[in-house]
């Protein structure tokens, strides 16, 4: 049974000194499928071209505030209109506002863009930073973001967090696919 | 027998009742707690209750400290009764179940389906609904604790928040007619005291013997509002939780709810309030507005009828709290839930397949007002975990009210919001997953959302890790939450209420 021991540095900047871990050729971190910056860079190291990449390299997590650093937090389902705006671009550790990676079924919940997708929100904003530094993009192995049977499957499981039930399911009244492909549109889901 | 002295002279004492009748008159001038044929509780008081005395300078702070412990008292009886609610209950499983007993009542088996699809994609829409509105009124409840928190500290400094929380059965303080507020699960009953807390009128009485102190919330706020308004006071710097900041958000994916086309909808609008940093005569009046507005609606008549009937019309302007007239107000809220049951579990009853409160379907059954001496000796590690994580999140609100700058932003940040969306949420999930039997009867465990009493010997982080540690040898489910918890800002309890 793994228990934790309290630490009186724990506290923030602190808490229990991280285990050395052999050195490694760094990769960017980033969150989800389609945002990789540099060839390689994604979870299976396989991908050719900027953008293309399968799936993120940031560590998975499911709610807000767990994200590990800089720009390794999803966005979506809480946090303010702020950090829904920068799925991917929050500045320090534990102020992502949601999951990582991203699912093409996830929506924000604030703002003006209340109930668009944030995949495609995280895709414009990589594909602008992507201008500016001169490069190309390939396109994303999916449209608009992975969807989550997908990641279910690549991960053995997956959901971000909250209560509110499946992002995608079907009462019996509609079909979960366009659903997704009015998202995908940039259509409020 | 327990006497408590708050920190603003209310007095408050705590005796143990058997029920009679000779002792009525007497209940009718306190608090009465629960009309049960059990032993019950009796909160007297001496703040307000002489002649309703208006709020004056010179108790305008423990007036605002009551405004404060009223929204502290609706959290957990909001949370309790969310928790109570599957909100993605088995679509395939009641269908089959409206099939099978429609089948046998004669119905042929594709019109059945049909009708089986239907009603239970209602269901489904309702449960999750029911689930949204409370959850939107829960956080706006917090948004108003630190409204008022925020005028106590202007005017009249530190708001006390630690061990606040009130022991269920509990009343408001002060309302009168003084009502029972239990910790339930999700039923009409439970809707009926919602609306009693949120109602924008006085609540018929014919039993009313006294004078009130007050008779809605927002009649007692604006007793604070004559207050500030005929006074020239003196608005302090301290720190306050205020906008801007990234500290509150009208909705996250817990107020939202899907229609039957699973189209998302959204309970809180973002016009609809935000925290308000108080510094003089207008923000003050502006974070009181806020509370009375998103509460009550602007000027609603009221629904509550002689013999607690709610009337189901159609909306009116009044019903909403946003200027845009597109977020209900919580009294409004909860009325639909009441009326959206009434009309729904009527359809079950006209199909006479034995279906006779539709609750059944997704709402847990959770005792009314639990105790953890009622759980067994594997479940007390883990509910006293819980209440220690519910009370480290009033320790440290209150401690954003003595930080400013970086270090108010991370305890708020990675304190208050990990412990409410992750590890309090998470905990109360996985305790139900437990069952205990009570009095002969099988119950789902729940939180007990009781102030948790940490001693002076450590630091309160310290005494949580040490209650996880316990927690987690006998309900290992938990074990992912170990590092989460030791990532909690270490804040220190120094609340002026002497028994924590």
């Amino acid at each position: 049974m793994a228990t934790i021991k309290y630490s009186p540095e724990g506290n923030l900047c602190g808490g229990p000194k991280p285990t050395p871990t052999p050195a490694k050729v760094p990769v960017e971190l980033h969150v989800c499928m389609g945002l990789n910056a540099c060839k390689g860079h994604d979870r299976l190291g396989t991908n050719n071209c900027a953008g293309t990449g399968n799936c993120a390299t940031a560590e998975r997590h499911n709610c807000q505030t767990l994200n590990n650093c800089k720009g390794q937090g999803g966005c979506g389902l809480y946090g303010d209109i702020e950090a829904q705006s920068n799925p991917g671009n929050n500045e320090c550790a534990w102020q992502g506002s949601c999951a990582v990676p991203i699912q093409a079924e996830r929506f924000r919940t604030l703002g003006t863009e209340r109930g668009k997708s944030v995949w495609l929100q995280a895709r414009k904003l990589f594909e602008e930073r992507m201008k500016k530094a001169n490069r190309n993009v390939g396109p994303s192995p999916y449209k608009c973001g992975p969807p989550q049977a997908l990641l279910v499957r690549w991960l053995d499981g997956y959901d971000s967090c909250g209560n509110s039930g499946d992002k995608s399911c079907s009462f019996g009244f509609n079909n979960p696919e366009d659903n997704a492909k009015r998202l995908c549109e940039g259509k409020r889901e | 027998m327990a006497d408590v002295k708050m920190s603003f002279g209310l007095s408050v004492e705590l005796k143990k009742y058997p029920l009679n009748f000779p002792i009525l008159n007497f209940l009718y001038q306190n608090l009465i707690l629960n009309l049960s044929d059990k032993p019950y509780y009796i909160m007297t008081q001496d703040f307000f209750a002489k002649g309703a005395d208006p709020v004056t300078p010179d108790n305008l702070g423990e007036a605002i400290q009551q405004a404060i412990e009223i929204e502290i008292a609706t959290i957990p009886t909001y949370l309790y009764t969310y928790y109570s609610i599957n909100r993605s209950p088995d679509q395939e499983a009641i269908k089959t179940s409206i099939i099978e007993k429609l089948v046998a009542k004669g119905r042929p088996p594709i019109e059945a389906e049909e009708e089986a699809i239907d009603l239970s994609a209602e269901l489904m829409v309702f449960a999750n609904k029911a689930g949204a509105l409370i959850m939107s009124v829960a956080i706006e409840e917090m948004l108003h604790m630190a409204l008022s928190s925020n005028l106590k500290q202007a005017l009249a400094g530190m708001p006390d928040l630690v061990g606040k929380s009130p022991v269920f059965p509990a009343t408001l303080a002060g309302h009168q007619p003084p009502f029972p507020i239990n910790l339930a699960k999700l039923s009409q009953d439970q809707l009926i005291t919602f609306l009693k807390i949120e109602s924008p009128t006085d609540l018929p009485d014919p039993r009313m013997l006294k004078t009130i102190n007050y008779t809605t919330i927002g009649k007692f706020y604006q007793m604070i509002i004559d207050c500030i308004q005929k006074n020239d006071l003196k608005y302090m710097d301290g720190p306050q939780l205020i906008e801007g900041k990234a500290f509150y958000a009208q909705n996250n994916i817990d107020t939202v709810y899907y229609d039957k086309k699973h189209r998302p909808h959204f309970t809180n609008m973002d016009d609809s309030g935000d925290l308000c940093h108080v510094h003089d005569k207008a923000s003050a009046i502006k974070a009181i507005k806020c509370i009375v507005d998103q509460g009550e609606g602007f000027d609603d008549e009221g629904l509550i009828q002689p013999g607690d009937r709610v009337n189901c019309t159609a909306l009116v302007p009044g019903d909403f709290d946003d200027p845009e007239k597109k977020e209900l107000s919580h009294f409004e809220k909860f009325v639909q839930i009441y009326c959206t049951y009434n009309s729904l579990n009527d359809r079950f009853k006209n199909l006479d397949i034995g279906v006779t409160d539709m609750y059944d379907y997704f709402v847990v059954n959770v005792a009314d007002n639990p105790k953890i001496e009622h759980y067994p000796a594997n479940v007390v590690p883990v509910a006293n975990l819980l209440n220690a994580v519910y009370t480290y999140i009033f320790v440290m609100i209150e401690d954003c009210y003595r930080q400013s700058g970086n270090t108010q932003w991370e305890i708020f940040m990675f304190g208050i919001h990990k412990s409410m969306i992750f590890i309090l949420n998470s905990i109360c999930g996985d305790i139900m997953s437990l069952k205990y039997t009570y009095e002969g009867k099988e119950y789902v465990v729940a939180p007990t959302f009781n102030d948790y009493k940490f001693d002076g010997k450590s630091r309160p982080k310290a005494q949580m890790i040490e209650l996880f540690n316990k927690a987690v040898a006998v309900f290992p489910k938990i074990q992912y939450l170990g590092q989460r918890i030791h990532d909690l800002p270490d804040v220190p309890n120094v609340s002026s209420t002497n028994s924590f």
